[in-house]
């Protein structure tokens, strides 16, 4: 058993029983309507909760979330110079910790150990009034809420079951984590990317791994203990329909603390919604259609994939007038790829008068397939490829009288995509990806690494993000100390990977509340030079 | 020992913000009139200075869609309160552009005299559509634009009023002011409320009116 969570019981035990008489024992309250005030600032039946900071400035509902401060996980943040403090309930009624020996509270940057507890009535003042356990005012930021006592009893007991206590995949001597793999994904890229994986935790194992005592500043407080990353490959199977059931089942027989650098093809929306539902963190999975919902929390992606693509193609077609009236646009596609997802995306992006035509054609069609659906463009029509490089080098001629080719660097294979020469003379590419010469740095830090270790490079746009995925997992849980909570791992995510200097394939990335796209834009670029081997943007980096 | 470093660094934080909550003055401790508002002021972190920032020659895009130079944007004979913000921030900038919506209903009949300028930091993100949205929200009235551009404009402009912390996510929170026509500005660094910028607009006017 972990020590923390004995700890925890005890601190939970003496401050209930140091509050002695004045306090009764915490009523049986609904934590759902504890947790609807804390994460969406409205009561269960939809009602918006009121606070102010002064008369003038009022807020209510989603502006008054708790969370929109304190976070999901209730463990606080910073915002600039301004410490959050964590209000989880082991932060809010441990006893008073003079020193740092007596620390014995998961790490988190807006702690006070040295504050006396809250009891539930000094907990309500504050809630209410603005004024701390001390007495003293809180900081400005904290509004004072219009609770009455039910709604202060739920939101109280919400905030002492939000404390952190053993994270399920986490334990004295081990780290567990995931990968899904979807029968959708391509061979080279699933066995890339494993390949990446696998030797990641294995060199984590190897360099960080030690036989020694664990490293304490007490004899309470034990942190950081040198736990062995282990990494859990969910091979699917089946349609899609049966994934979340599998996911399911293979979560409940090996917790683990959070999936990193899924893979899979077309559909996504299930592990997605799995990963939403289990409230567990799915990092940087190598996919080109991902789920795009403000809502969301759990999923964090690079880049927004063929639908970042398709809204790229919308803005250079609107923008540089290519659209004559009569103009028609021709989407081909494969069923069963990604296509089909990006295709509907970029209809929706482009004015409804706009004449959209799509070429769907079926999955084992080869180049008769392509070359019927291609049959079908008119002069003057522009042609819309959602192809992958198979399909790309079997093009043929391109049809009559079509001057305006798109095509989606992520499925063609970004500069490499094996156009035939006439196709690349008038193609552009949408490009979500930083240009070759100004990502060079940045990406010949994995090539080497993946060297050095005798990984081939078999897809190296997928493989160079599964490592950096890796990268930013472990650097953020290095700077977690031993506070392994799922949430907090997003948050310190969403929080720090602004400062990131090393960022792979893409310019920058960056996350927010409600952003989960950390890489927001790209390019339109076009094939130069003899050999039509280089890539040169048309555009500025467009974030449409 | 890298984590021992990260802990004890975190204690001397930890101690450093207990230092502070002790200086501020609780209100039963003093007879001083002023006493609470002062706290208040203190409770809010604010930080008033005066510098000349030189705006950079610069272009953004203003939420009506419009590509527009800064430097006019900010000579147009109408005082200029200044914010930066991101529209999916769910702490310090809608306090911020709350106080800003608070200020323009102040201003009354002076609101035609004042412009307030917010920019964005998160500009990837922050479309022209998604700031008017925002600007809705608060109920932004003639007077008060928004604005975006590239990442890299953003940064200067940032970096133009020593605003610039690196990543949006690191913002503070930091109010700028200048009379019309020109002149230093006004820094107030930490929470300014809606008085406290309708006291230097009126300081301002009354600089002018003894010019």
């Amino acid at each position: 058993m972990d020590c923390r969570v004995l700890i925890g019981g005890l601190l939970l035990w003496s401050a209930l029983a140091l509050a002695g008489p004045v306090e009764r024992p915490t009523p049986v309250a609904d934590t759902g309507i504890g947790k609807a005030i804390y994460r969406t600032g409205h009561l269960p039946d939809g009602k918006p909760i009121r606070a102010q900071r002064e008369p003038a400035m009022s807020i209510s509902g989603s502006t008054a979330a708790c969370m929109n401060c304190h976070k999901r996980s209730g463990l606080g943040a910073r915002e600039g110079q301004t410490a959050i403090p964590p209000i989880a309930g082991i932060y809010l009624f441990h006893p008073r910790a003079g020193t740092v020996d007596n620390l014995d509270l998961p790490f988190v940057e807006g702690m006070k150990p040295d504050r006396d507890p809250y009891t539930e009535a000094s907990l309500a003042r504050a809630i209410r009034e603005g004024i701390a356990a001390d007495g003293k005012p809180l900081f400005y930021l904290m509004p004072h809420f219009a609770l009455d006592d039910a709604q202060m009893t739920a939101l109280v007991a919400y905030l002492r079951q939000l404390s952190p206590t053993q994270m399920p995949g986490v334990d004295n001597t081990t780290l567990h984590f995931a990968t899904i793999v979807t029968p959708e994904a391509d061979p080279a890229v699933k066995q890339g990317v494993l390949d990446v994986l696998t030797r990641f935790f294995d060199d984590k194992n190897h360099y960080t791994r030690s036989q020694g005592p664990r490293m304490q500043s007490s004899h309470r407080m034990m942190f950081k203990v040198n736990r062995h990353w282990q990494l859990h490959v969910w091979e699917l199977s089946g349609s899609s329909s049966g994934w979340e059931a599998q996911l399911r089942a293979r979560l409940a027989a090996q917790p683990v603390f959070a999936v990193i650098g899924s893979t899979g093809g077309s559909h996504w929306e299930p592990v997605h919604r799995f990963c939403e539902a289990a409230e567990l963190p799915c990092l940087f999975p190598v996919i080109d259609a991902p789920v795009n919902d403000p809502n969301d929390f759990d999923n964090v992606y690079f880049s927004g994939g063929v639908r970042l693509e398709a809204a790229l193609m919308a803005h250079d077609l609107l923008g540089r007038g290519a659209l004559r009236a009569g103009t028609r646009i021709i989407q081909v596609y494969r069923a069963g790829d990604v296509g089909e997802e990006a295709a509907p995306a970029l209809r929706h992006d482009l004015p409804a008068t706009v004449h959209v035509v799509e070429q769907r054609m079926s999955a084992g069609t080869g180049k008769t397939g392509l070359h019927a659906a291609l049959a079908e463009a008119r002069p003057g029509d522009v042609l819309v490829l959602w192809l992958r490089s198979a399909d790309l080098a079997e093009l043929g001629p391109v049809p009559p009288g079509v001057r305006v080719v798109y095509l989606s660097a992520r499925m063609g294979g970004l500069e490499d995509a094996p156009l035939p020469a006439d196709w690349r003379a008038l193609a552009r590419m949408a490009y979500p990806f930083d240009l070759p010469d100004r990502r060079r740095v940045q990406v010949d830090y994995p090539l080497g690494w993946f060297r050095l270790r005798g990984i081939p490079v078999r897809a190296q746009q997928a493989q160079a993000d599964a490592y950096l995925g890796c990268v930013i997992l472990s650097d953020t849980l290095n700077h977690m100390v031993d506070t392994f909570v799922r949430d907090y791992l997003v948050e310190r995510i969403e929080a720090t990977l602004g400062h990131r200097v090393l960022t792979g394939y893409y310019p920058r990335l960056s996350l927010a509340p409600g952003q989960r796209f950390a890489s927001k834009g790209g390019y339109l670029v076009h094939f130069s030079g003899l050999q039509g081997d280089r890539i040169v943007a048309d555009t500025d980096w467009i974030s449409p | 020992m890298r984590q021992l470093t990260v802990l004890a660094l975190s204690w001397a934080i930890l101690a450093g913000t207990a230092a502070h909550s002790s200086t501020a003055a609780t209100a039963e401790d003093t007879t001083d009139p002023h006493a609470a508002h002062r706290q208040m002021a203190e409770n809010r972190q604010l930080q008033r200075s005066v510098i000349a920032y030189k705006v950079p020659e610069l272009q953004l895009v203003r939420d009506d869609g419009h590509t527009v130079s800064l430097e006019h944007e900010l000579d147009d004979g109408r005082a200029v309160v200044l914010n930066f913000i991101y529209t999916a921030c769910t702490t310090i900038c809608p306090l911020s552009s709350q106080v800003f919506s608070v200020l323009q209903g102040k201003l009354g009949a002076e609101r035609s005299k004042v412009h307030l300028v917010s920019i964005s930091i998160d500009p990837e993100q922050d479309t022209p559509a998604r700031l008017r949205a925002y600007a809705r929200q608060f109920h932004a009235g003639a007077g008060w634009q928004h604005y975006t551009g590239t990442p890299h404009e953003s940064i200067v402009a940032q970096q133009a009023f020593g605003a610039y912390r690196g990543d949006k996510m690191s913002h503070l929170p930091l109010t700028l002011l200048r009379p019309a026509g020109g002149g230093p500005w006004v820094r107030l660094d930490g929470f300014a409320s809606a008085d406290d910028l309708l006291a230097e607009i009126r300081g301002f006017d009354s600089l002018a009116a003894s010019r």
